[in-house]
C-alpha cells in the first residue's frame, strides 16, 4: 500500500494516522515540537455539544454533536461527565434563548430548561441574577489524553512517528509530490544537531493547523488558512461542576470549563499571519476574568494559575463580519486538482474534538485518489489507553 | 544585577500580536498602555544529547515581564533565537504533565512557574532526574509509565456531589489529579540516587542487609531489593525491549500513587494490585523523605499513597 507522510503532530494528524493504518496504508508523522504542542494541547478542553455553533454555524454544530457522542464512547478516560449549562443573564440573552433552543433541536442537540432556582441549586456558584438556564451535553476533556490514544493506537498498528522533526521542504517533481525534506532538532550522541535528511512518500498530507499556510508554501501552493489566536486563563479552584456558557451568540469570555481543581476561562480572538509569535495581552486576560465573573462571580477573586494563547486553524473567510463568525467546520483540499501538485492534500479548520471526523474525510479522499475501496473504521474500533503510548 | 535594575518598557512590537491583520471590528489587542515591570535575566539552560552526552549550559539573556512563565520564555528563545532548543510542552496550564523540569534546582512545571517570582537574576533549567535524558530538557518518561498499567483508569467518581447532578448524568466524574509529570520521580532521593539517610532507618527492616558496615543507603537498599526478589521470586514485567526500562530498584512515587487510586476504583483487585505495591520494587524502598509530596505540582501527595499501601494488609505480605 501507499506510504503517506503527515506533516504536523496535532490531534488531526494523530487521528489521520490511526484512520489510515486501519485502512491498510503505511504512515509516518513528522512534528517539529512535542506532539500536541500546537493548538491541540492548549485549547479550552470543551467537548462541545455543538450548541455554541447551532444558530450561526449549523454544519459545525452537527459535526460537534456527532463527534461528541462518538468520543464519549471511544475515550471515556479522558473526560469528566459533567454536561454543560447555557445561562441567560439579561434581556438580550433571554431573547436569544428560543433561537438557540430551536437551532439545537434542528441540529439534533438535546436540551433541557431549568428555572433560575433549579440552576442555582445545581450550580450554587452561578450569579444570583441568572434568568434562565439550559442543559446541553457538553463535557470537559483532557486535551493531551484525548489525542494521545489516537497516536498510541496508530503507532501500535505500525505508524512511525517523529517528534522534534521539522519539515523544511516538500519535494515536488513533474507535478507530483515525491517526499519530504526534514530536520531533526535534537542533538545526536556526537553533539551534532539539526541533521537534515529526506523521506520519500507517495502522498503527503499537510495537517499543520495554523501553520498549514507556511507548510503549503513549501510546495508553492496556497491554502485559505487564517490563524486565529485566542487567550485562555486557568484560575485556581473549581468554580462549578458543569461547563458554563453564556446564552448568546458566540463571543468572548463566555465559556467556563472546570477541570480537575481548575477552571479554564475563555476566550478571545484576533487574527494574525504568524502563529509562532503569540502574545498573551494582559487586557485580554483581565477581560476573560471580568466577562466570566458575570456568570460565576467567584472567577473574579480566584488566583490566576496560568494564562496562555493558542492559534485556531480557521478557514479564511473575508465575508465574516466578526472573526467569531468564521465557520468552525473543516475542509480537505486536494492540491492535485487545485494547483496541479498531485499527491498533496491539506486538512484545515475544525475543532480539537472533530479530529476523528477530519481524519475520516481526508482518508476518504486518499482512498479515492489511490483507488482503494477501504471503508472508515474509526467510529467503532477501540483505541488503546493514553498511557499505552509509552509502551510502544 | 540588582533588583532595582529595570529595563525600558517593552516595545509595542513585543506586546502586540505580530503582524495582526487589522480589521475594524476585531478586538485586536493593543500594545500595553502601562509600562510593564520587565527585568533582564539570564536563563541558563542545560543542553545535551541523548543520555546527557556533551552536557553543558547555554546562557540566554532576555527581558522578562511579570506574567511570563518559564515556558513562555523557553518558547521565546526557541522562536526568536534557537529553534533547536528541545523541551516538552503542550497544555500551558498544568494539565498535561509534559513540562516538568528542574528550575533553580527544584522540580516544577515550567508552565505555571513565573520567572520573576523566582527572584534570581540567573534562572537555571535542567532536565528531571531519575529518568533518562533524551536531549536538553526532555527526559524519557517510559521508565515511569512502565510501572503504571495503561489499563488503570484515569477518571474517578466524585465522592460527594452536594448539589445533586443534572438530568441524565448518573454521577459526576473527575480526571485524576496526577498529571503524570514525573516531578516526584525526580525529587525522590531513593529514585534519583541522592539518598543519604543513614541506612539504619531503611525500610523494611526484615529485608535490609546487615547494617553494621556503614554502606551507603542506596547500596543497602539495592541489596534489600535483590534479596527480596529472591525471596518472593517476582520480577517486574519487562514488556519493552528498550533498556532504560530495566527494572529499577524502586518503581517510584507516581506509579504507587496511581496504584493506590486504582485500588480505590477496584477494591476487588486488591490482592493483585498490592502484589505490585508491596512487591520487591514497591513501597518497601520508600524512606519517607516526603520529597515527592513536596515536589508535586498537582496536590497528589504521593507519599501519603505510599504510606496507605504500606499500612494495607495483603499482597502476600501481612
Ligand atoms: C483559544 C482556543 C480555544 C479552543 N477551544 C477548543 C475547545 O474547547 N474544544 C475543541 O474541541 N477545540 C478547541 N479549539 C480548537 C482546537 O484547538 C483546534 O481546532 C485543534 O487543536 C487543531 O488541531 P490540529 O491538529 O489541526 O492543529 P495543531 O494542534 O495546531 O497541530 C499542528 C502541528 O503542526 C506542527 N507544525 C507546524 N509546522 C510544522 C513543520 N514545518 N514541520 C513539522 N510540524 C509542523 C505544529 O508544531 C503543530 O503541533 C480551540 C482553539 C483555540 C485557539
Ligand atoms: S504524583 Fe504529582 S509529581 Fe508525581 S507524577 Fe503525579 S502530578 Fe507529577
Ligand atoms: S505544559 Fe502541560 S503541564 Fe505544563
Amino acid at each position: 500500500m501507499e506510504h503517506i507522510a503527515i506533516i504536523g503532530g496535532g490531534g488531526t494528524a494523530a487521528a489521520l494516522a490511526h484512520d489510515l493504518i486501519l485502512r491498510g496504508f503505511s504512515v509516518a508523522i513528522y512534528e517539529r515540537g512535542e506532539f500536541f504542542s500546537g493548538a491541540t494541547g492548549r485549547h479550552h478542553g470543551l467537548l462541545h455539544s455543538g450548541a455554541r455553533y447551532a444558530v450561526h454555524d449549523p454544519e459545525a454544530a452537527r459535526e460537534c454533536i456527532e463527534e461528541n457522542m462518538i468520543l464519549r464512547r471511544l475515550v471515556p478516560q479522558a473526560m469528566e461527565q459533567n454536561d454543560g449549562l447555557f445561562v441567560a443573564l439579561d434581556d438580550e440573552d433571554m431573547a436569544y434563548r428560543q433561537r438557540l433552543k430551536d437551532a439545537c433541536a434542528a441540529s439534533g442537540i438535546p436540551t433541557r430548561d431549568y428555572t433560575p432556582e433549579q440552576a442555582r441549586r445545581l450550580e450554587p456558584g452561578l450569579t444570583e441574577t441568572v434568568l434562565a438556564a439550559m442543559q446541553v451535553p457538553d463535557a470537559t476533556f483532557d486535551a493531551w489524553r484525548l489525542a494521545l490514544p489516537f497516536l498510541a493506537t496508530a503507532r501500535a498498528g505500525g505508524a512511525t512517528i517523529h517528534n522534534f522533526t521539522e519539515v523544511i521542504g516538500i519535494d515536488v517533481q513533474g507535478g507530483a509530490v515525491r517526499g519530504l525534506r526534514l530536520r531533526t532538532l535534537t542533538e545526536d550522541v556526537h553533539g551534532a544537531r539539526g541533521r537534515e535528511w529526506t523521506a520519500p512518500a507517495d502522498m503527503v498530507v499537510n495537517a499543520a493547523g495554523a501553520w498549514a499556510g507556511k507548510v503549503a508554501a513549501l510546495a508553492g501552493v496556497h491554502v485559505p488558512i487564517q490563524p486565529g489566536p485566542g487567550v485562555l486563563v486557568a484560575i485556581e479552584g473549581r468554580v462549578t461542576n458543569m461547563v458554563i456558557n453564556r446564552m448568546r451568540k458566540a463571543s468572548e469570555g463566555d465559556i467556563i470549563v472546570p477541570q480537575r481543581r481548575l477552571s479554564v476561562l475563555g476566550t478571545s480572538m484576533w487574527l494574525t499571519n504568524d502563529p509562532d509569535h503569540l502574545d498573551i495581552p494582559p487586557e485580554h486576560v483581565q477581560r476573560m476574568v471580568r466577562l466570566c465573573s458575570e456568570m460565576v462571580p467567584a472567577c473574579a477573586d480566584a488566583a490566576i494559575r496560568s494564562a496562555w494563547s493558542a492559534a485556531r486553524p480557521l478557514i479564511g473567510n473575508a465575508d465574516a463580519a466578526r472573526p467569531q463568525e468564521i465557520s468552525r467546520t473543516f475542509d480537505c483540499y486536494d492540491h492535485g486538482t487545485r494547483d496541479n501538485v498531485s499527491g498533496l492534500l491539506s486538512i484545515i479548520g475544525g475543532k480539537g474534538m472533530t479530529l476523528r471526523a477530519m481524519a475520516e474525510k481526508t482518508a476518504d479522499i486518499i482512498c479515492r485518489l489511490t483507488g482503494h475501496d477501504a471503508p472508515c473504521r474509526t467510529r467503532e474500533t477501540p483505541l488503546l489507553p493514553a498511557r499505552a503510548f509509552y509502551r510502544s | 544585577m540588582s533588583d532595582a535594575e529595570k529595563t525600558a518598557p517593552e516595545s509595542p512590537d513585543a506586546t502586540a500580536p505580530a503582524s495582526s491583520v487589522s480589521s475594524s471590528s476585531l478586538p485586536s489587542p493593543s500594545p500595553a498602555t502601562e509600562p510593564q515591570q520587565t527585568r533582564t535575566l539570564t536563563v541558563r539552560v542545560q543542553r545535551s544529547g541523548p543520555g546527557g552526552a556533551n552536557a553543558r549550559f547555554d546562557d540566554y539573556r532576555l527581558s522578562v515581564g511579570p506574567e511570563d512563565s518559564v515556558l513562555d520564555v523557553l518558547d521565546r528563545i526557541r522562536v526568536e533565537t534557537d529553534p533547536t532548543l528541545v523541551y516538552r510542552h503542550s497544555c500551558h496550564h498544568s494539565s498535561c504533565g509534559t513540562c516538568a523540569m528542574r528550575i533553580n534546582g527544584r522540580e516544577r512545571l515550567a508552565c505555571i512557574t513565573r520567572m520573576l517570582a523566582l527572584g534570581t537574576d540567573v534562572v537555571t533549567l535542567e532536565p528531571l532526574r531519575s529518568l533518562p535524558v533524551l536531549g536538553d530538557l526532555m527526559v524519557d518518561m517510559r521508565p515511569m509509565f512502565a510501572h503504571i498499567d495503561p489499563d488503570w483508569g484515569y477518571v474517578r467518581p466524585v465522592e460527594k456531589a452536594s448539589t445533586g447532578v443534572p438530568h441524565g448524568v448518573a454521577r459526576y466524574t473527575r480526571l485524576e489529579n496526577c498529571i503524570e509529570c514525573g516531578a516526584c520521580m525526580s525529587a525522590c532521593p531513593v529514585s534519583n540516587g541522592t539518598d543519604d539517610m543513614p541506612p539504619a532507618t531503611a525500610q523494611p527492616a526484615q529485608h535490609a542487609a546487615p547494617q553494621s558496615t556503614r554502606q551507603p543507603a542506596r547500596q543497602a537498599a539495592s541489596q534489600a531489593a535483590s534479596q527480596a526478589a529472591q525471596d518472593t521470586d517476582e520480577s517486574l514485567p519487562t514488556d519493552s525491549p528498550a533498556d532504560p526500562l530495566a527494572a529499577p530498584l524502586f518503581i517510584g512515587p507516581a506509579p504507587l500513587a496511581a496504584l493506590n487510586r486504582e485500588l480505590a476504583r477496584h477494591p476487588e483487585r486488591r490482592e493483585e494490585l498490592l502484589h505490585i505495591g508491596k512487591g520487591p520494587h514497591g513501597e518497601r524502598h520508600c524512606r519517607r523523605h516526603m520529597a515527592c509530596s513536596r515536589a508535586c505540582p498537582s496536590g497528589v501527595y504521593p507519599a501519603k499513597d505510599i504510606m496507605d499501601i504500606r499500612m494495607m494488609h495483603g499482597g502476600g505480605k501481612d
